[in-house]
């Protein structure tokens, strides 16, 4: 992350996906409209991108899979949901995952 | 006097009620927005980035959950295509927004169509169809008011959130795990869409798949799991479609309902 024409380029195509995505039904001609299929394909994308993000970055180490009792980030993340479903609390989500990973990295 | 005719070429004619309508109702939800973009800041930062590049990043992409989601791939170098198609991936939910609420900008010059699409978050737009579900016309200053109350308290929030989040980021000392934080407020997002069969069947086979996947080169495992788990949803809700709302107001109606809490 420290290469700077990398990380311009980055941001340059990331800004052109947001406004590609916010603007998009507002700049194209009215006769143009959401095909059924692509609606459904579009409701779920979402979902299923975070998922893969937070998997691999939680269930990985040093690009292997990394499911086991000794995963501190693996209880932290299922605490935090469970804090999360429970509550809604964005804040208590994040205290008590940062609180478990401390405890299990200093206390295992 | 330029600057001010500049401005209304911009933004539609607002009606001034509508537009503190909008401030009083997006206001509540400020104190989410600032959590949210206070942990983005740190985030980045901690990620690896520098700060002038963070500040950048943050004025400009300005998508929280993309923003978060592409750290990690940033962190480690991966090519850019992937980075943009995961960003993207995770902002087609404003593909479906902008479908919804077109009908009240359509009529609008490009300029002003385009500004306010970009500002077209989810907290807004939850709270722009909501007010004008019962609206049969489409496209007056009153809705434009509304929403550009709710777009510049939105906007400002969070702006000064992630920067204050940026800032402090440079403060806290790199070994406290914190990357972590970036996947539990992704957490904050995803859990609030698992409420119907199909997604959940479509993150529980994304989620496998994921993690099998892990080592693949460039990210690609990232890629072949997200069009997995699409296909399995999709396929879901062809095999057992009751009760799924259909067509676009309710499916956007429906992503808003999940994006309340942030």
């Amino acid at each position: 992350m420290h290469d700077l024409p990398y990380m311009l380029a980055a941001i340059v195509g990331l800004t052109a996906v947001t406004v590609a995505t916010r603007s998009s039904f507002f700049m194209l001609p009215a006769r143009i409209e959401l095909p059924g299929s692509v609606e459904r394909a579009l409701r779920y994308a979402p979902a299923c991108a975070l998922t893969a993000i937070i998997t691999q970055g939680v269930f990985a180490r040093d690009h292997e899979p990394y499911v086991s009792v000794h995963n501190n980030q693996m209880w932290a993340l299922l605490a935090a949901s469970l804090v999360f479903a429970k509550t809604r609390s964005m804040t208590g989500t994040m205290a008590v995952g940062m609180a478990v990973f401390t405890a299990l990295r200093l206390w295992t | 006097m330029h600057r001010r005719r500049a401005f209304h070429g911009l933004i539609p004619p607002i009606d001034r009620a509508a537009y503190r309508e909008g401030l009083r109702a997006m206001g509540p939800l400020g104190v989410a927005i600032s959590v949210w973009g206070l942990v983005t800041g740190v985030a980045m930062v901690n990620a690896g980035m520098s700060i002038p590049i963070a500040l950048l990043m943050t004025v400009t992409v300005f998508a929280g959950s993309a923003q978060l989601a592409v750290l990690p791939l940033l962190a480690t170098s991966t090519p850019l295509p992937i980075v943009w198609v995961t960003a993207l991936l995770v902002n087609l939910r404003f593909v479906i927004f902008a479908a919804a609420a077109r009908s009240s900008f359509v009529r609008l010059p490009w300029q002003q169509r385009l500004l306010a699409g970009y500002l077209n978050g989810d907290l807004g737009f939850a709270l722009f169809s909501r007010r004008f579900a019962d609206d049969t016309e489409r496209g007056n200053p009153e809705q434009w008011g509304y929403f550009y109350g709710g777009a510049v308290v939105n906007w400002g929030a969070w702006m000064g959130s992630s920067v204050a989040g940026i800032l402090l980021g440079g403060l806290a000392p790199t070994d406290w795990g914190l990357e972590l934080g970036a996947y539990l407020a992704l957490v904050a997002v995803l859990i609030p869409m698992l409420h119907r069969l199909p997604v959940v069947a479509g993150v529980a086979v994304t989620a496998a798949i994921a993690v099998a996947t892990v080592h693949f080169p460039m990210r690609l495992g990232l890629l072949l799991a997200v069009v997995a788990g699409v296909a399995v949803a999709v396929a879901t809700e062809t095999l057992r479609p009751q009760g799924q709302p259909h067509g676009v107001l309710a499916i956007a109606d429906d992503l808003a309902d999940e994006g309340e809490i942030i």
